[in-house]
């Protein structure tokens, strides 16, 4: 009776996963093939007040991030000028929507508290202005490491979030 | 005849040392031994940290390149200098020179790292009894520098710089006056600026941005 029930309990469990599975599945978007080059615009934060180290850490971990996909054959600095004259090209625009700073010493020493977060909104634009993905990320350090750490997390978030919705294109034939 | 294995309640030795005493003695010794490891440690550090307040050094000669500076390693300890046009930051391998017309905006904050940090840091999260996050109670303060500048082709490089606290603001006054560009007007510091020791240092691999 007992190995009855739990045989029942372990099918259901399976069968739970499975479902998950397919969710996760169902939820990842169709990848679009990737433009030829990306110009990263220097992150805003005109309604939350970041700190001037937090801006630039995530602006420099997320061209850094975004080169290691190699799904871009250029990336570009916000205010480039060569950017203007690629001719495939997408612009990310990365807006701040919240900041909490916490504690490093908090977290090392009590692990459940001191997290520190940043949520920013992406937005990936094409030269025409139409938007091709946007999307809410935030970036945190919940247990180890110091606050500017999370930088590092949001920028491959950031990184990944690319890498989900464009495909890197299939190198070109020798004929 | 009955028998028993009791001994009599007079020649019985303390019941903690009945058992196993050679393993006891040794718990209680290296127990013994880590507590005298970790207040000989606390007492470094915490005088350690008493002299960083109490000492404050007059000009930023050295800084932690923590990231941004390209052919620098990110948080690589770097000779820091001020000459009339430029900032030069000498790394171990590689210089870094970014000229002061080039820079947009210099920004200061504030930072705090770990007292034992880097690898040996990372060995005190392994250490017995907790005596890890106990350490992690020390933390030192930090100023950041915050350095945006644009390079040749006007692309925007943010880099950032780790100093003792109190000297950021110093560093700034020597960019701006050099001819760097801030959106936030300096502050009069209490002590006025020193320049920066240091002759004109040359390298194979220093990089110019204009």
């Amino acid at each position: 009776m007992t190995t009855r029930k739990s045989i029942r309990a372990l099918f259901s469990l399976l069968l739970i996963a499975g479902a998950g599975a397919v969710v996760r599945a169902q939820d990842k978007p169709v990848r679009q093939p990737a433009p030829h080059a990306i110009q990263i615009l220097k992150i805003e934060s005109s309604e939350i007040k970041l700190p001037p180290a937090f801006q630039m850490a995530i602006y420099e971990r997320a061209l850094e991030e975004v080169k290691k996909t190699g799904i871009f054959a250029e990336i570009y600095r916000d205010g480039d000028g060569r950017a203007a004259g690629a001719a495939d090209h997408v612009i990310l625009h990365t807006d701040v929507r919240g900041f909490t700073k916490g504690s490093a010493r908090e977290r090392q020493v009590i692990t459940v508290a001191g997290k520190t977060s940043i949520k920013v909104h992406m937005q990936v634009v094409n030269q025409d202005g139409k938007v091709l993905l946007e999307k809410d990320i935030e970036g945190k350090v919940r247990f180890l490491g110091e606050n500017m750490r999370a930088t590092f997390d949001l920028a491959k978030k950031i990184a990944h979030t690319l890498k989900d919705n464009f495909q890197k294109p299939a190198p070109a034939t020798k004929s | 005849m009955l028998t028993t294995n009791c001994p009599s309640s007079l020649s019985t030795p303390p019941i903690l040392w009945r058992y196993r005493p050679g393993k006891l003695r040794r718990a209680m010794a290296r127990r013994l031994a880590c507590l005298a490891i970790a207040g000989a440690f606390c007492l470094t550090t915490c005088s350690a940290a008493l002299g960083q307040t109490a000492t404050k050094p007059a000009a930023p000669n050295h800084a932690r390149s923590v990231l941004g500076f390209e052919d620098l390693k990110n948080n690589e300890n770097c000779a820091v200098e001020v000459t009339a046009g430029a900032i030069r930051l000498k790394g171990e391998k590689a210089t870094v020179e970014v000229a002061t017309s080039s820079i947009n905006d210099v920004l200061t904050g504030d930072d705090s790292a770990r007292l034992v940090g880097g690898f040996l840091g990372t060995l005190t999260m392994f250490a017995p009894y907790s005596s890890g996050r106990f350490l992690s109670l020390f933390r030192k303060k930090l100023d950041t520098l915050t350095i945006e500048y644009r390079d040749v082709q006007g692309g925007i490089h943010g880099g950032i710089l780790a100093m003792k606290p109190g000297l950021a603001a110093t560093l700034k006054k020597q960019l701006v006056d050099a001819g760097a560009h801030t959106s936030v007007p300096i502050e009069d510091p209490a002590k006025p600026a020193a320049t920066p020791s240091g002759g004109a240092a040359s390298s194979k691999n220093s990089e110019k941005k204009s």
